[in-house]
């Protein structure tokens, strides 16, 4: 065995720091790994060359080609299609969406790259997470390690398993099948999703509610408790007119405090801030904003058919095309003494007055007809576009959110096509991954589907320095030879024991390199270590490989793992947050994937 | 189905026409018990009732705004009334401004020749022509100066009206058979709009009332259940109002919503 040298006890130091500062989290995990980025090369452990490959590596660009694409097809409603058929089975309870949104995604990364299928999935948890009211750190989480878990299922779902047909080939050793380790993937699933549903109020931070993002930058509160209510969707029966008077928009606002934001008009033109004098026919749709009991009112006594949750409208009242917003009369404004009637303000701006503020009182009833002061607050829901150029005729005060982006639903064609000319090019075409992904995402900019600036706006970058950051720390690992020592030492160390114990300190070892050096630099590493150990404990040296294959995805108790990085961002995760539910489940991956190995091969 | 309320003077024979009306049409009959139902649920003597329908506002009546609160109790209990029974014959003093705001309200005035009142006044109190004259000047003065105060109209103005009879070639029967054919017309009969509209009302004039003794020039309108108050500017301080309406409404039934309008104009209908 080669003798520890200074280089790599600087790195064992280095990694050492990394994790404490994980930890501690006196500065942010991106700028850790920024520090690595400075520090390694510094210390000469890596050249300055290698200090910043990550930021051009696969991995890395992929990320961002991905990201681009998840925010194309979220802007085009795409995301919000694929989310409704998993929602109408998952309902709205926490524990059947995890399950249903952590099946889709292992099955999706069961074929193509984890992060791939995190990223893509990305955008759809957060809107279900805004729809549903579910924190969204109680979603991503599972989902994440789901992804991770989902690569083992079949032999092409991550590079490891990849790789590790042609690392048995110098000792000629059998090949593994495609599906062989599908009954062990589905198992390391059923556990890892398993151990959220039973202990995850435990191993979760319990979040914060939905679309807090949203409340911080003040632009929409589609969720808090509100005394002008919530949006609800309603449709009317076939015989919603037969043998009664005309049923109009104001009506519904004079006999319920229902304002109507958005409605059908026949045969399917969708109106958005719709004319008080406009009818309501049958059988269409319409999105009211009111409290909830005077909603269910009027759908009782009405005749309507209230929704559980927006499905017509989902895109039209989302909070990227629309909203409310809370303008002040501004002092000189010539809206001043004049009442909404007189100035003829829906049928002007299109937009939705929905209350009007006064000192402590609020007005829902004929606030048409008060006339209006210094200081009046309006409440008003419209479309960005239509509340832009309110704000733009002046005598309001108020904020439009402006990182406000507009949904863009006729593009979804286009965005779709993109996403099928990349996996084309993975899946058919065997082209690189971040070639094939940068060729979707750029498409999608060329064809409109967003601007290149909201590609830019999309990408998050303390993931991309995360991830970019620690790959030289995998390479120091890796060049100075520390992670051989370290395997060494221990397979030395462990001795001559029984195959079940060989495995399960391989399975071990493998976890723990994959937490800090890359789980493709990881295999690479162990697997030929490990084949000669096995041989020599007389135990089946595939048995050997394939643990390593598998427990490289054992990455969950450190944000080091891409999913991990990718989701500690939106999910607002701490490192602790990943140690206490990735310590279980790591545990559980370890046993469930000993015990699979002895029922399938009697090892 | 109609609301019927029937104005007259003394001896106008307007009683008799009410009650030949709500029999032949089978739809309760309506006067002073109004005033027992509001003296009993406002706790309030009859006799001051009868006087604040009758009498015209003083000027210490002016000051306390006590006639109003009176006036505002027997309005409530007219307008529940109404609003409950859905049909009924209304006979006394300003049953059409007590009413006003409701469609299916079929407005009569009953008057009567001045000889044959003098007549009739001479053989009840047996008095001379000259001394029942002058009675009955004095009543049609009283009850002109009572409308003229709290409603700013002339009682004998037909334009108040749907149909004003006189009782002297036409006799009372054909007055009633009269009366009777109009109300069968289909704009006196309630549709559920009506209907709501009566409930509305009856709400409204139940929150006036119980606002009213503290704050005698408060307007209150209700639609559908959603009520709003419009009290004048400096009546309207702190939260005493607010604490006050929401106690008032949750003890009523059918009240949605609640507000507080200040300087807003009270739409028409509002009590």
């Amino acid at each position: 065995m080669e003798p520890l040298t200074t280089e790599m006890i600087l790195v064992m130091m280095m990694i050492g720091v990394a994790i404490f500062l994980f930890i501690v989290e006196w500065v942010r995990v991106d700028v850790v790994a920024i520090l690595m980025m400075v520090v390694l090369p510094l210390l000469h452990l890596v050249t300055p060359k290698e200090a910043f490959i990550g930021l051009s590596s696969n991995a890395v660009v992929s990320i961002i080609a991905v990201i681009i694409i998840g925010a194309g097809l979220d802007r085009t409603g795409i995301i919000n299609n694929l989310v409704t058929p998993v929602m109408k089975i998952a309902g709205k309870s926490a524990s059947r969406v995890i399950i249903a949104i952590s099946l889709t995604v292992a099955g999706i990364s069961s074929f193509m790259q984890n992060i791939g299928a995190a990223a893509l999935f990305l955008p759809a948890i957060q809107r279900i997470s805004k729809m549903q009211n579910i924190p969204l750190s109680r979603l991503l989480m599972p989902i994440g390690f789901s992804a991770i878990l989902g690569g083992t299922i079949t032999l092409v779902g991550c590079s490891p398993l990849i790789l590790l047909n042609d690392l048995l080939a110098p000792f000629n050793l059998a090949p593994f099948g495609l599906f062989d380790v599908t009954p062990i993937g589905l198992a390391l699933v059923a556990s890892g999703i398993a151990c959220f549903i039973l202990f995850g109020r435990w191993i979760l931070p319990q979040g914060e509610d939905a679309g807090s993002d949203e409340k911080q930058s003040g632009s929409y509160d589609s969720q808090e408790v509100s005394d002008v209510g919530h949006l609800f969707e309603l449709t009317t029966p076939e015989d919603f007119t037969h043998y009664r008077d005309p049923v109009l928009v104001r009506d519904l606002l004079e006999r319920y405090l229902c304002n109507v934001v958005a409605i059908t008009e026949p045969p399917d033109f969708k109106v958005i801030s719709p004319d008080p004098e406009m009818e309501v026919h049958s059988g269409i749709d319409l999105v009211v904003y009111g409290k909830e009991e005077d909603v269910r009112r009027m759908a009782e006594e009405e005749g309507m058919i209230l929704k559980d949750r927006l499905e017509i409208y989902k895109n039209e009242v989302d909070t990227s095309v629309s909203g409310r917003v809370e303008a002040v009369v501004a002092p000189r404004s010539y809206l001043i003494g004049k009442t909404l009637r007189e100035l003829n303000f829906q049928d002007r701006f299109r937009v939705t007055p929905l209350a009007i503020y006064r000192q402590e009182e609020t007005y829902r009833s004929e606030i048409h007809d008060i006339p209006l002061r210094v200081g009046d607050v309006i409440s008003l829901f419209g479309t960005w576009k239509r509340l832009k150029s309110l704000q733009d005729a002046g005598g309001l005060l108020f904020n439009i959110p402006t990182e406000t982006e507009y949904m863009r639903p006729e593009k979804a064609i286009w965005a779709g096509i993109w996403l099928v000319v990349s996996l084309t090019m993975i899946m058919g075409f065997k082209i690189q991954l971040s070639v094939a992904l940068m060729t979707g995402a750029l498409g999608m900019i060329l064809s409109n589907v967003l601007t290149i600036d909201e590609a830019y706006q999309a990408v998050d970058w303390r993931t991309i320095f995360l991830l970019g950051g620690l790959i030289p720390l995998g390479i120091a690992t890796e060049k100075t030879g520390t992670a051989a020592w370290i395997a060494h030492s221990v397979l030395n160390l462990i001795g001559n024991v029984s195959p079940i114990m060989l495995l399960s300190v391989i399975g071990i070892l493998s976890t723990l390199f994959t937490l800090v050096i890359s789980n493709v630099g990881a295999t690479v590493l162990l697997v030929p270590l490990v084949v000669n150990m096995a041989m020599a404990a007389n135990a089946d040296p595939r048995m050997a490989a394939l643990v390593v294959g598998l427990a490289t995805s054992n990455s969950f108790m450190l944000p080091t793992h891409q999913v991990n990085a990718l989701y500690m961002g939106p999910g607002r995760y701490r490192t602790v947050d990943f140690m206490k539910a990735g310590a279980l489940v790591s545990v559980v991956f370890l046993v469930v994937m000993i015990v699979m190995i002895k029922l399938l091969y009697g090892v | 189905m109609a609301i019927i309320t029937i104005s007259r003077g003394s001896y106008y024979m307007g009683k008799a026409v009410a009650e030949k009306v709500a029999e032949k049409l089978g739809y309760p009959l309506v006067s002073r018990d109004v005033l027992l139902e509001a003296s009993e649920r406002f706790r309030v003597p009859e006799i001051k009732l009868v006087r604040a329908i009758h009498d015209a506002p003083g000027i210490l009546d002016r000051l306390s705004h006590s006639k109003q609160s009176y006036i505002a109790y027997i309005r409530a209990a007219l307008a529940e009334r109404a609003a409950a029974e859905g049909k009924l014959v209304y006979h006394g003093l300003a049953g059409h401004l007590l009413l006003t705001g409701l469609e299916q309200v079929l407005k009569v005035r009953v008057t009567a020749d001045m000889q044959r009142r003098v007549a009739q006044e001479m053989e009840r109190s047996n008095i001379g022509a000259q001394k029942a004259r002058e009675i009955l000047l004095k009543d049609d003065l009283q009850r002109r100066r009572w409308t003229k105060a709290l409603y700013g109209v002339d009682p004998s103005d037909s334009s108040l009206y749907d149909l004003v009879v006189r009782i002297d070639k036409i006799t009372v029967d054909q007055a009633v058979d009269f009366i009777c054919e109009v109300a069968g017309n289909a704009c006196f009969q309630a549709t559920e709009k009506c209907r709501q509209k009566a409930r509305d009302f009856a709400l409204a004039c139940r929150v006036k009332a119980a606002l009213v003794e503290e704050w005698p020039n408060i307007r209150v309108a209700c639609h559908y259940g959603n009520v709003i108050v419009y009290p004048k500017e400096r009546e309207a301080k702190a939260g005493k109002l607010r604490k006050r309406l929401d106690q008032v409404c949750s003890a009523l039934e059918g009240i949605h919503n609640v507000e507080i309008h200040r300087a807003s104009q009270p739409p028409e209908d509002a009590v």
